[in-house]
């Protein structure tokens, strides 16, 4: 546990530098700004994500969306003249690793604060650590919304959501699916929180919409065989497969689900199947799905465009990029405009600044933080995966739009 | 009557298809008694191996059986380099495949890539349609091909003399040395024989699951079950039966209850059935 | 699994103790000498070595091998943070009853689990498999009774506050007290049982390894040791989990699950099975140099494959694990023996 290189610290100094060549034309008259820049102590946040292990899939896109922000950070200059740097913790997908990693962050590579964590279950695990170092974490997941029970993970008045919760990821799709596609759902999920409670709002509009719930299922992760399930999907006759599970277990599903020739006998709507999952199905199985997040590679805001390419630029053609990695992009961009705000780096300061801050190049589109329960205001779009779809590029076509979603409340004493 | 057919047509491909991916585990634990924690990772391997050579544009049926060469020529590298110094020391030997299943899942990380990986369905089409049931046809043809590939396996295992070469070395290895067969190249080829067999399952299910780094997992602990519950070393009835009781039981018992519930039973029956047939199902013992 | 045939080194133990004397100083030293994120960590490393050391005396002495380890540590960390949750408003400390609940808890699982295996002859390879099931089904209830657990989604623990009567209150928020407190637990753990092990008990459980008919045959309850030890086990097991949780401040599925409890095979057999600090000593090595190699941000993507060979290195190198090394080297030419075969 002594210090260590650290190429990502390299490459962000090589950004810095890279940030100071552009803005040397316009400083060559005051060199003493340049000076000042190179010479401050870095801002340094500390990303969790799930580099090896179970979610490995997601990663990649997790981390590089930060990456990608502090990299135009550091290129305009940085935050109150000082550099940001990305310490990155791999905590194997395993809740006891989250614990370890979010200390060492915080005690040994003293950062200022946090960004990052995968699942529900990830962010409760850092929870206790980061309100014990009163330090921020900035999550970007879709989640289940805040529930008092599992006070410190939610609830926290040092976490902040960058992810959509689901009234605002299935309640403005609500509607339009009911009348176009039939009132009867069949849900479908893996056997933890964020399955239950997006399921349990989903039946609360439901209700009031008129339809009805035909079965709630929940698999254990890790589940290969589905015969089961669907003898009970044939029987039961819904419109609507409402679809919830994760990680392998919804390709796996969706695989079989396909091959037992059920696709055109339902609608299937996933509220889990990001641009990750979907290249794992592969263009036969996903045809035709309905999938509902704040963010899609293949939405036409022009704030996408823009950055898709420079995320492209850096990663590939073919790199994947999604809600999450999205998440991470806005919390680092935000993190940095709170800094700023604040004029100074520190815990109580920067989440001030971070309450009702806007974002206005989220590539979602304008975004803002509420103030109430550090729960994010985003847009939220409905897709229908294209049928014969070649790459994430072209992956899916837009059905609805919802241009800006009020979450509800978080169900925490607020305010926060 | 329909839901009796469907659940037993269900019944019989969920057992078949965890079958298949047992088996090499089946040949490597029970006929080398090596404890092998990096068959889930030979799984993936043959899984990842059939992604890219499918990507290359080969035909299925010859990527599966290249895919299948390629995981047995690993397993015979790794056997050749460390296991074969480690015979006879089952921990030693857990820990050198745990380091393969970490070692190689870092290397397809790095070669592959960590996205999802997706192997089409080569048949593709509907299920055939038979009125009780629907068949989905390209877990079917696995199911049979695993049928094919255990009793096949059985069939050399129990009738030819090699077969009896490989059982008088797995029953004593000593007597089997005396008596002048060459032990260890007889190792070396259960091993790669177990390997390829991991391969090829990887690659035929590779369809009908998510391709991803640790993709073998789901089945490691399984296998380990199926393995052991019909009896370490029985390889045509105890692979069978095993399946039956991991797999197939899972479909029935969630007929009752919720696919929860039903894993927990599954497992639990698994550990009464240890506790009053010791030695796995079919043990001879 | 081939017995290991291990005839009692009896020299050996009195280096031993002087290694161990060296490795509990050294750790109470620590606090003194830094502070930060090793001050931090350590109890953690030391309550997985408790857990390493709960495998030990199974596995080195017994010749049990056991994957089921985390079920007891899992059964012992939800024990501690379920009572001090729920148990609110009592004269007496609710860590001690957790503390309590969580090591009888874990224990008694062992033993119920022990006599209904062993009394049937359930053995080796066939044992392991139960062990797995049940750390499978642990995990899975845990899982799935998420009202009173919190599911997937964990269990908030608190850190426990050390009282004696009304005259002592001592807050274990910060890094030092609480450092102490765990190694207070872990040195008279490892004492008692090294001395448990080296006493007539201990015996008759390596005796049991060695052969098992004989010692029935001299008229040994067989079963009745083994699950006695089985339970002494899960009673390790259990101590350290809910001393864990009450650290890590969370209490997951995870600690239940199949691949902690194959981590705790590896640490061992790391560390050395038939040493309980040569074990505990392999899960504290293991776990920082894991916890290490995944800082390192030029490996950071594929630090498990350095990990790998690390565990092919020293089973190559050195059969018998960093215990038998240390022996080795320490009693060159005094023991024509090599460790762990």
């Amino acid at each position: 546990m002594t210090q260590h290189v650290n190429s990502r610290r390299g490459s962000s100094r090589r950004a810095v530098l890279k940030g100071m060549a552009a803005a040397g034309v316009a400083t060559i008259a005051s060199p003493f700004v340049v000076r000042k820049l190179a010479a401050a102590d870095p801002i340094r946040i500390g990303v969790l994500s799930p580099v090896t292990g179970a979610w490995t899939v997601y990663g990649a896109a997790h981390s590089r969306g930060f990456e990608l922000a502090v990299e135009e950070i550091n290129a305009a200059g940085g935050v109150l003249g000082r550099p940001i740097e990305m310490v990155l913790a791999d905590y194997q997908t395993d809740q006891r690793l989250v614990v370890e990693h979010a200390n060492r962050l915080i005690r040994q590579e003293k950062v200022d604060l946090l960004a990052g964590t995968f699942s529900s279950a990830d962010r409760n695990a850092a929870g206790p650590v980061v309100k014990a170092a009163d330090k921020l974490l900035l999550y970007p997941t879709w989640y289940e919304g805040q529930i008092k029970d599992y006070y410190p993970g939610v609830c926290n008045k040092n976490i902040f959501m960058f992810g959509p919760e689901p009234t605002q990821q299935v309640w403005p799709f609500m509607e339009y699916m009911v009348k176009n596609h039939g009132n009867k759902f069949y849900m479908i999920g893996s056997d933890y929180a964020w399955p239950k409670v997006t399921n349990l709002f989903t039946k609360e509009k439901l209700a009031e919409l008129g339809g009805e719930t035909v079965a709630e299922v929940y698999i254990p992760f890790n589940t290969p065989q589905y015969e089961s399930v669907l003898r009970d999907i044939r029987e039961k006759k819904p419109d609507i497969i409402f679809h919830s599970l994760t990680g392998s277990d919804t390709v796996n599903f969706a695989q079989q689900f396909h091959a037992a020739g059920m696709n055109k006998d339902f609608t299937y709507w996933t509220v889990d199947d990001e641009e990750v999952v979907t290249s794992g199905l592969g263009p036969e199985v996903s045809a035709g799905h309905f999938v509902s997040f704040d963010y899609f590679m293949t939405i036409s805001h022009p704030n996408n465009k823009a950055f898709l390419q420079r995320y492209q630029a850096k990663y590939g053609a073919d790199a994947l990029m999604n809600t999450v990695g999205v998440g991470m992009y806005n919390a680092a961009h935000m993190g940095a405009l709170a800094i700023a705000k604040a004029g100074k780096v520190e815990t109580a300061a920067i989440r001030e600044a971070l309450k009702e801050l806007e974002f206005a190049d989220a590539p979602q589109g304008p975004v803002k933080m509420r103030g109430l329960d550090n729960q994010i205001v985003v847009p939220s779009y409905l897709m229908k995966v294209r049928a014969g779809w070649t790459s994430v590029n072209d992956m899916f076509e837009e059905v609805m739009t919802v241009p800006s979603v009020e979450p509800k409340d978080a169900r925490c004493d607020l305010p926060l | 009557m329909e839901i009796l057919v469907s659940v037993l047509a269900d019944t019989v491909l969920i057992t078949l298809v965890l079958a298949f991916a047992a088996f090499g585990l089946a040949i490597i634990y029970g006929l080398t008694g090596v404890i092998n924690m990096g068959h889930g990772a030979m799984l993936t391997l043959g899984a990842y191996f059939t992604w890219w050579l499918l990507d290359q544009g080969v035909p299925f049926v010859p990527t599966v059986l290249l895919s299948a060469l390629a995981v047995g020529l690993v397993g015979l590298a790794f056997e050749h380099l460390l296991i074969r110094h480690f015979y006879g020391r089952p921990f030693d030997t857990l820990l050198l495949t745990w380091a393969f299943f970490l070692v190689t899942t870092e290397v397809i990380k790095i070669v592959f890539g960590t996205d999802f990986r997706n192997v089409a369905d080569p048949i593709g089409g509907d299920p055939v349609n038979l009125g009780i049931y629907q068949v989905p046809t390209y877990k079917t043809v696995v199911a049979l091909l695993a049928l094919a590939v255990v009793a096949g396996t059985a069939l050399v295992f129990f009738k030819t003399t090699l077969g009896v070469r490989v059982r008088a070395m797995t029953q004593n290895r000593e007597m089997a040395g005396l008596l002048g067969l060459n032990v260890a190249a007889m190792y070396k080829l259960v091993f790669g024989f177990g390997a390829a067999m991991a391969g090829l399952a990887g690659g035929v299910i590779a369809p009908m699951f998510a391709v991803q780094p640790y993709m073998g997992d789901m089945f490691l602990v399984r296998s380990f079950f199926v393995v052991t519950i019909g009896g370490i070393g029985q390889l045509l009835a105890g692979t069978l039966f095993g399946s039956f009781a991991i797999g197939g039981l899972e479909t029935v018992l969630a007929l009752f209850s919720d696919q929860v519930i039903a894993q927990i039973a599954v497992f639990f029956i698994a550990v009464i059935v240890l506790r009053f047939r010791p030695q796995g199902v079919f043990s001879g013992r | 699994m081939t017995a290991e045939i291990q005839p009692a080194r009896r020299g050996v133990f009195r280096r031993e103790d002087v290694a161990a004397l060296a490795v509990f100083l050294l750790l109470a030293a620590i606090p003194l000498a830094t502070s930060g994120y090793v001050v931090y960590i350590l109890p953690q490393y030391m309550l997985l070595g408790v857990l390493a050391m709960s495998l030990a005396l199974l596995w080195g002495h017994g010749g049990i091998v056991s994957f089921g380890q985390a079920a007891f540590f899992a059964i012992g960390a939800y024990a501690m943070g379920l009572v001090m949750k729920h148990l609110t408003g009592m004269a007496i400390n609710s860590a001690y009853v957790g503390i309590l609940v969580g090591t009888v808890g874990g224990g008694v699982t062992a033993l119920l689990i022990g006599y209904f295996l062993f009394s049937a002859g359930v053995r080796a390879a066939y044992f392991v498999v139960a062990t797995l099931a049940l750390s499978i089904v642990v995990e899975q209830t845990v899982k799935s009774f998420s009202d009173i657990t919190g599911g997937w989604n964990g269990l908030y623990v608190d850190r426990m506050t050390v009282t004696l009567g009304s005259w002592l209150e001592l807050s274990l928020f910060d890094d030092a007290p609480i450092y102490y407190v765990v190694l207070a637990v872990v040195v008279p753990v490892y004492v008692i049982a090294t001395a448990l092990m080296r006493g007539r008990f201990g015996k008759i459980v390596v005796g049991i390894r060695e052969n098992e008919d004989r010692m029935t045959a001299l008229g040994f309850n067989v079963p009745m040791y083994k699950t006695l030890v089985f339970g002494l086990s899960g009673l390790l097991a259990g101590v350290a989990g809910s001393f864990y949780a009450t650290h890590a401040q969370f209490a997951h599925p995870v600690n239940a699950g199949v691949l902690f409890s194959t981590q705790v095979v590896i640490w061992v057999a790391i560390g050395g099975r038939h040493s309980l600090l040569g074990s505990f000593v392999g899960a504290i090595v293991v776990a920082s140099l894991s916890n290490y190699l995944s800082s390192i941000e030029e490996i950071q993507n594929y630090w498990p494959l350095v990990m790998g060979l690390i565990f092919i290195a020293v089973i190559v190198l050195f059969r018998g694990g960093l215990a038998g090394l240390v022996e080795k080297l320490a009693g060159k030419g005094a023991h024509g023996r090599a460790a762990g075969h």
